[in-house]
């Protein structure tokens, strides 16, 4: 599980569903959710947790992705087993992990070191905890 | 080996119906026989022990137990039977109730450390909690090193901690005895720790065979979280729809797209499945 600690920038809403924006060491981060905890309003830290088998990592990137959230981020380690690679990201003080294939890993030649940057969709997001100050 | 095949017109909560049982059974497994109730689970342990008739035959190693011209009774067939409701003789103490089937000390002594029940022998079963009387029924059913250990859904009337705690004794007497044990089990969580092969009943007959995993895990196609559950309402938000389902005792929403929405219908039996990766995990303390 990779987790991050961001504070609510914007909540936006349709009925019960729900986009909100997080601020994240000046980068904006975005989720998409039904219905939210009445505790979570502008000015809220949270804990975000994401699946590493949810985050994407691209390499040398141009053009345009639909991915709402794109962070920058440093390789760290690569795992490789026989078919999936744990790879580990480093995005300011945050550490994520990333679980892509093997194959994915060779084909991009990702090395310990490497700048990349890690794609997560907005619906893969979630807040695992309010964090009471 | 255990050779089973048995028949008995019997008559179940859906009427008569015919028990049709044929099975083989490895020495020293442990079988987990499931099924809905009325499924006929019952009335199979009460033959195999021979508290009842059945035409067919039943062969345990070299000993045949039943067939066309023999019937060997209930006390000569080297089994231990474990009921729900312990029955366990009250005027006895829980020393004596072991002894009343071998008079062995040092194997009842055994048992009764092993379950820790040392400190509660002169005790009669009246004064014992529930999970202590089905210990020293447990302990009573190992008492003659049984062949076969048959077990009639024994820890349903337990909590959950007394249960997985009786759920380790019982495997390590299983093992220790090198028994060979058929447990009545509706538990996924018991099935999945106790046995070795899964056997589900339904009406009379069995209907599924495997392993714990192959036979419990529920599964649609590749996506290995699935429940099933009733369709309530579909609401309209935004570009998609909201499906409100029943599982079990709660709710729970699931995102779908228009197209997904069209082709259900409110009220409707569904299954709800995501793949392995997807769901999170988290303690409830």
């Amino acid at each position: 599980m990779s987790n991050f600690i961001a504070t609510v920038s914007q909540i936006d809403n349709c009925d019960s569903l729900h986009i909100i924006k997080f601020d994240f060491h000046g980068h904006t981060l975005s989720m998409m959710s039904l219905e939210i905890d009445k505790k979570i309003v502008i000015g809220t830290r949270v804990k975000l947790m994401i699946k590493p088998s949810h985050i994407a990592i691209a390499k040398d990137f141009i053009g345009e992705v639909s991915y709402s959230n794109q962070l920058n981020a440093t390789i760290l380690s690569i795992e490789n087993g026989q078919l999936l690679s744990s790879i580990k990201l480093e995005s300011f003080d945050t550490v994520l992990e990333s679980i892509i294939t093997c194959n994915s890993s060779q084909r991009m030649n990702l090395q310990v070191g490497d700048k990349v940057t890690a794609f997560i969709k907005a619906n893969e997001v979630s807040i695992g905890e309010i964090i009471d100050d | 080996m255990i050779k089973i095949d048995i028949h008995k017109k019997i008559y179940g909560s859906h009427g008569e119906m015919d028990l049709d049982f044929n099975l083989e059974i490895k020495k020293g497994d442990f079988i987990a026989l499931t099924g809905e109730s009325g499924s006929g689970k019952t009335t199979l342990l009460r033959i195999l022990a021979g508290l009842e008739d059945a035409s067919g035959t039943i062969q345990v190693g070299d000993e045949v137990w039943l067939d066309k011209s023999k019937f060997i009774s209930p006390q000569k067939r080297r089994i231990g039977f474990v009921f729900q409701d312990y029955a366990l003789f009250p005027n006895m103490t829980v020393l004596d109730n072991l002894l009343y089937v071998q008079k062995n000390k040092k194997l009842a002594n055994y048992l009764l450390e092993i379950t820790e029940l040392n400190e509660l022998q002169h005790r009669l079963p009246t004064s014992l909690s529930g999970g202590q009387k089905q210990r020293v029924s447990l302990c009573r059913a190992m008492m003659n090193r049984p062949q076969l250990l048959l077990m009639d859904e024994p820890l349903s009337a337990l909590d959950p901690n007394m249960r997985t705690k009786l759920q380790n004794e019982i495997l390590t007497l299983h093992k220790e005895f090198g028994t060979t044990t058929i447990i009545v089990s509706h538990d996924p969580s018991e099935i999945y720790r106790l046995s070795t092969r899964v056997v589900v009943l339904h009406l009379g007959e069995i209907i599924n065979d495997g392993t714990p995993k192959d036979v419990l895990l529920k599964t649609t196609g590749s996506q290995k979280f699935s429940f099933e559950g009733e369709l309530l309402d579909i609401i309209k938000v935004d570009v998609i729809y909201i499906a409100i389902i029943s599982i079990g005792q709660q709710l729970v929403e699931v995102v779908i797209s228009h197209n997904e929405a069209k082709n259900l219908q409110v009220g409707q039996s569904v299954s709800v499945s995501t793949k392995a990766f997807s769901p999170i995990i988290h303690t409830l303390s």
